[in-house]
């Protein structure tokens, strides 16, 4: 894995398309313990049922993934060896050997579950959030592969079919929770603020600020990942929920600069229309009256 | 779902938990497959058929002489008996399948998906319109009849004309809904992808229609001739879509279409029986003409259907394969310096 520190692009690194007055998140990485208070404060407040109990065998992360009854997942990576496959043998000063991110949703600016939703069952809030009314999603299941982060999903019990309810879930931000005032229970329940709730421009001064920082204390892999320059790339132009990581994004298994899959909808569609009219011609030919 | 996952991708690669770490994290699937079951890539064959076969009913009606009745009328009835299950199969795969009517309730035209569901619609109309017109002309609602009058009255060369664009579009929209996708082997060809559906639609429908009318027997061997001069055609742009697919992927995303059961499928299902072993039969007959006995047009058409079939199956399953590949979707997504990206 490619272990480049991702530079600065000037105009693009520390910029959101993010609407006034957005809300989101920023999970600041560099502050998390891994005590996975997230994931249960989530579980419990939004009444999601428990995953299978189990153990994954290769790190203190026995949650996996996001999925549609887990929206925040807490992922545990050790750098147990570099790029040529050397242990390390000494250790950076402010972290150790574990690099520990709160996955969650990044409530996209332009989201690509969103532009799939054929019901127009995921729907931007007031807050400017991204949620799926219940009500309204059949399980059609086209958001799935739609998102760029691998975030929403549907909740199919985990194989035992009668227990996952089959529509399509993902946070919602805790719209139930902004709704009066107050903020989402993951970043409540956050015991060092490595969850921080609060508009995205605020958020995103914060993030600058710590990048700033950090680098000065010597981390100069620090940056932010859900800007224009990394995360937010490619048409989603930003993150309302982003992240300060100090290693490339692939390590934290975010793609480094995703693209919105809708964007390819309108030269898929003239290649293919093109391809018709080419059809069509051979046909009138092949068949025409001689 | 999501545990299944991680302890098949832990099994398969039988490395220790540092490999896995230096390349991915842990080797779990950076973006989630589509949850799409049997039914997606048997309503994208059937589908296919059906907007196909209305377009070569609708084209040998327009621009064919007399000669090409026997094509019109198995083409219309063909289209029809294809599209039926279609609506069934879609209804099936989803989560609420009793809240089908959500799909109707809005019209989004960045979402491939809700303008397929009117697409699907509009070419229902039109695939039943000219089937029951189809029938009259056959009498099945009888001679003089209220119904067989009306149906006869209606300006057939028209609908047929008018339905092309439906027919066309239903054959290939399928391709730009994988397309856009975040999955690596869809998205990273979203140009070849809609050409693709298109052309296995239109050789799917073209085996069809000989396979109805060989057997049936009831058509001269000039239209038989130009309805195999035409599927050669298709095949062979097929074949050559299908190579720039294997090369626009390049190594990490086409990974899924060459290796173990998929890749075996692919070789011998897609290329050998559904391409090459009817290109190799068909040609000659259809270019030199040579007459070829009825037993061997048959059974090229019949592999050209399974070809087909399995072609649906392939290209969903590896899409879902290279979905769980991490290093398919980094190739995808890896950071360039300048910001710009390669697409």
């Amino acid at each position: 894995m490619s272990t480049k520190v991702i530079r600065d692009q000037p105009g693009r690194t520390g910029t959101t398309g993010a609407r006034p007055g957005a809300m989101g998140f920023l999970t600041d990485t560099t502050l998390c313990i891994g005590c996975k208070a997230c994931e249960v404060a989530c579980k419990q407040w939004n009444q999601l049922p428990m995953d299978e109990f189990g153990f994954t065998g290769y790190s203190y992360d026995n949650t996996g993934d996001l999925s549609g009854t887990t929206w925040r997942h807490v992922a545990f990576i050790e750098r147990i060896s570099d790029s040529e496959g050397r242990r390390p043998t000494s250790m950076r000063a402010f972290q150790s050997n574990w690099l520990m991110m709160s996955d969650v949703c990044k409530h996209c600016v332009y989201a690509g579950c969103m532009e799939a939703c054929p019901t127009g069952a995921i729907i931007r809030t007031e807050f400017d959030t991204v949620v799926v009314q219940q009500d309204v999603c059949n399980g059609c299941g086209y958001c799935v592969p739609a998102c760029p982060f691998g975030v929403i999903a549907l909740d199919l019990g985990d194989g035992r079919a009668r227990v996952g309810d089959h529509k399509a879930h993902k946070c919602t931000l805790c719209y139930d929770r902004l709704r009066d005032g107050l903020e989402p229970a993951c970043a409540k329940a956050c015991p060092t603020d490595s969850i921080q709730f609060g508009l995205v421009e605020d958020l995103m001064d914060r993030a600058k600020q710590r990048v700033a920082d950090l680098r000065a204390q010597g981390v100069e892999e620090a940056h932010i990942y859900g800007d224009r320059a990394v995360g937010g790339t490619g048409g989603i132009e930003g993150l309302n929920a982003f992240f300060i990581l100090t290693a490339p994004p692939e390590v934290y298994n975010l793609p480094a600069q995703p693209e919105l899959p809708q964007r390819k909808t309108i030269p898929a569609s003239v290649s293919t229309a093109l391809a018709a009219v080419a059809f069509a011609v051979g046909a009138i030919l092949s068949l025409r009256r001689k | 779902m999501a545990y299944e996952r991680r302890w098949e991708t832990r099994r398969r690669g039988g490395r220790s938990a540092g490999d896995e770490a230096r390349e991915s994290y842990y080797g779990v699937p950076v973006i989630h497959r589509a949850p799409w079951r049997w039914e997606i890539p048997t309503y994208f064959f059937l589908g296919g058929i059906a907007g196909a076969s209305y377009v070569i009913a609708g084209i040998a009606h327009v621009f064919g002489g007399d000669e090409e009745r026997p094509v019109v009328r198995a083409g219309r009835y063909l289209s029809l008996a294809a599209l039926i299950p279609s609506p069934i199969l879609l209804i099936l795969d989803l989560g609420r399948p009793e809240r089908f009517h959500h799909m109707l309730r809005v019209f989004k035209v960045r979402s491939p998906m809700s303008v397929g569901t009117w697409g699907l619609v509009v070419f229902g109309a039109f695939s039943t319109l000219s089937a029951l017109i189809q029938a009259a002309e056959d009498g099945l609602f009888g001679r003089g009849t209220l119904v067989a009058r009306l149906l006869l009255r209606l300006p057939s060369r028209a609908i047929a004309f008018l339905g092309q664009f439906p027919a066309f579009f239903v054959s290939g929209y399928t391709g730009v809904l994988l397309a856009a996708t975040a999955v690596p082997l869809w998205t990273r060809n979203y140009l070849l992808m809609g050409p693709l559906f298109l052309a296995s639609a239109l050789s799917n429908a073209l085996a069809a229609i000989t396979l109805i009318l060989t057997v049936a027997g009831r058509t001269s061997h000039r239209s038989l001739r130009r309805l195999e001069r035409f599927e050669t055609v298709v095949m062979g742009v097929e074949a050559l879509l299908l190579a720039a697919l294997r090369l626009n992927s390049g190594k990490t995303i086409a990974r899924p279409m060459h290796e173990g059961r998929l890749g075996r499928i692919y070789r011998v299902g897609v290329l050998g029986t559904g391409l090459g072993l009817p290109l190799l039969v068909q040609a000659p007959g259809a270019w030199l003409g040579r007459r070829l006995p009825r037993g061997v047009t048959v059974l090229a058409a019949l592999l050209t259907l399974i070809g087909g079939a399995l072609f649906r199956y392939l290209i969903v399953t590896a899409g879902h394969r290279s979905a769980d590949d991490p290093q398919a979707t980094f190739e995808l997504t890896r950071a360039r310096e300048n910001g710009s990206r390669r697409s």
